[in-house]
C-alpha cells in the first residue's frame, strides 16, 4: 500500500506519513482499519523497522492512529478530520500555483474553471 | 550499547583514530561513512578486539573488548579482507563458528546457504570473490550474535542478496534487539538501511545523527526578491551556505523548515521554494560548515562559510 521512492529527496519517514494521510483523505483507509505491522512493512519495503516505528509514532502523536498493544495499530475516528485540517495547509500551494499562472498571463476565469472541474461543479471541456 | 571514550589508535606516525567518542545504542543499525583512510576499518577492528587501543577505551555492554572472550562471543565481524581456514568449506567453517558462538543457528545456516545458492561442501578457495563475501555473511548471520559488524560488505553483494541480508538484519532488530554497525561508501545504501549515521573524518567522528533529523533539520531554499538582496537579509536564520546566481539565491538553512519558511515569506519574496536535501548534500554541507571539503581545501568561491 506504500510506494517508497528511494531516490527522491523526501525522507522515507515523511513518505510513509504523507502516504498514510493521503489514503485516509481519499477514504481508502477508514476508521478502525488496521495499519500494516512494522515487521511486515519492513520486510515488504526493505526499510529499517526503526524508521517505520518513528513514522507510526508521529501518526499516533497526530491522533491519526492508535496502537492497541498486541493487536496492532488502527485508524482513529478523528483521523479523517485531522488529515482534512492538515490539508488546509496545502491551500498555500494553490496560492503559489495561482500566482505563477497569473504571472504567466493565464486568465482568472480559466483557473476558477479548473478548480470547479476538480470539485465536480462543472463538466470538462 | 557500544561505548568508545577518547579512543586513540596509532600506526607508527599515523594517527588512525584520535580521541574518538561515541555511543551506539542497542537495537539500532548504525552506519559509518568517511573518506578512504578516515579510520572506519580501524574503528571496527577496535570494536572487535582485533587491535588494542593505544589510549582510551572501547566497551560493549560495559565490558572492555580487547582480549575478552566473554564480550566477543556476542559480536561478529565481517572484515573487508576475509579469512577462511585453508582448504576448508562452509560446513567446516560452520563447525568452527559453532564452537565459538553459543547461539549459532544451524537452521539459519542451512536456510541461508539455500537462499544464497551456495554449496556448503565445496572448497571455499574455489569460490569467486563475491561468493566468498556471501559465505562470510552467511556465517556472520548464523552466529546470531547481539552485535554484527560489516566492513563494506554490503558493497560487494548484488541487489537481491542485499535485500535478503537487510531483511534478516531488520528481523533481528525486531526480534532480539540486535545492533548492527555498517561502513560503506554508498550513502544511498546507508540511508535506507540505517537509523543512525556517523561521519568519520581524520580519525574522529565529525558528527552523528538520526537519519530523520539529518534530513529534516537541513534543507535548501530557493528564493528571489524584486529588490536587490544579499546574505545579510537572512541574519535571523542559521545559514550554512548562500549562493546567489543572478536574482535567484540558493540558501542552505539549518532549523525548522516551517518556521524558516514563514520568516522568509514575511520578506515578500517573488519566489520561495523549499527543497529537501539528499543525504549526500547534507554531508557535503556539514563538512563545508566545519571547514572540511573532500575535493578542495577551501570552500567554493561565492559560497563563503
Amino acid at each position: 500500500m506504500f510506494q517508497i521512492d528511494r531516490f527522491g529527496r523526501v525522507p522515507i519517514y515523511e513518505q510513509i506519513i504523507d502516504q498514510t494521510q493521503r489514503l485516509i483523505a481519499s477514504g481508502l483507509l477508514k476508521e478502525g482499519d488496521q495499519l500494516p505491522s512494522v515487521r511486515a512493512l519492513s520486510q515488504e519495503l526493505s526499510v529499517n523497522p526503526n524508521t517505520l516505528q518513528k513514522a507510526y509514532s508521529e501518526l499516533e502523536r497526530r491522533g491519526i492512529c492508535v496502537s492497541a498493544p498486541g493487536n496492532g495499530r488502527f485508524v482513529t475516528g478523528e483521523a479523517a478530520r485531522i488529515v482534512g485540517e492538515s490539508f488546509l495547509e496545502r491551500l498555500s500551494e494553490i496560492q503559489q500555483i495561482s500566482e505563477e499562472l497569473c504571472a504567466a498571463g493565464v486568465s482568472f476565469e480559466r483557473v476558477v474553471q479548473t478548480v470547479k472541474i476538480a470539485y465536480g461543479k462543472e463538466s470538462k471541456g | 550499547m557500544i561505548k568508545a571514550r577518547k579512543l586513540t589508535k596509532r600506526f607508527g606516525d599515523v594517527e588512525a583514530l584520535v580521541n574518538l567518542n561515541c555511543n551506539i545504542p542497542q537495537g539500532c543499525i548504525y552506519g559509518m561513512v568517511g573518506a578512504n583512510g578516515s579510520g572506519k576499518s580501524t574503528f571496527l577492528r577496535l570494536c572487535n578486539g582485533v587491535y588494542r587501543p593505544d589510549e582510551g577505551n572501547i566497551s560493549i555492554n560495559g565490558g572492555e573488548v580487547f582480549d575478552n572472550p566473554a564480550v566477543k562471543e556476542h559480536s561478529i565481524f565481517v572484515p573487508d579482507e576475509l579469512y577462511f581456514l585453508p582448504q576448508s568449506n562452509l560446513e567446516r567453517m560452520a563447525l568452527l563458528y559453532e564452537s565459538m558462538y553459543p547461539h549459532f543457528s544451524k537452521e539459519r545456516f542451512g536456510e541461508l546457504c539455500g537462499a544464497f545458492k551456495l554449496d556448503a561442501s565445496r572448497q571455499l578457495n574455489t569460490f569467486s570473490k563475491g561468493m566468498r563475501r556471501q559465505a562470510a555473511t552467511i556465517l556472520a548471520l548464523s552466529a546470531m550474535t547481539d552485535y554484527v559488524f560489516f566492513d563494506e560488505t554490503f558493497d560487494g553483494l548484488d541487489p537481491v542478496m542485499r535485500n535478503l541480508v537487510k531483511g534478516m538484519l531488520y528481523d533481528d532488530v525486531l526480534e532480539r534487539g540486535s545492533t548492527t554497525v555498517i561502513t560503506s561508501h554508498s550513502l544511498r545504501e546507508l540511508e535506507d538501511t540505517c537509523d543512525q549515521l556517523a561521519l568519520l573524518y581524520d580519525g574522529g567522528i565529525v558528527f552523528e545523527s538520526d537519519v530523520q533529523n539529518l534530513k529534516t533539520t537541513l534543507f535548501k531554499v530557493q528564493v528571489a526578491f524584486s529588490q536587490e538582496f544579499d546574505r545579510s537579509l537572512f541574519e535571523e536564520l542559521d545559514l550554512l551556505a548562500f549562493n546567489k546566481q543572478g536574482s535567484v539565491a540558493n540558501l542552505i538553512i539549518r532549523g525548522d523548515s516551517a518556521k524558516s519558511k514563514a520568516i522568509i515569506a514575511g520578506k515578500n519574496p517573488l519566489l520561495l521554494e523549499i527543497l529537501p536535501l539528499t543525504l549526500e548534500e547534507v554531508f557535503l554541507y556539514e563538512m563545508e560548515a566545519l571547514g572540511y571539503s573532500f575535493e578542495e581545501p577551501t570552500p567554493k568561491g561565492g559560497n563563503p562559510v
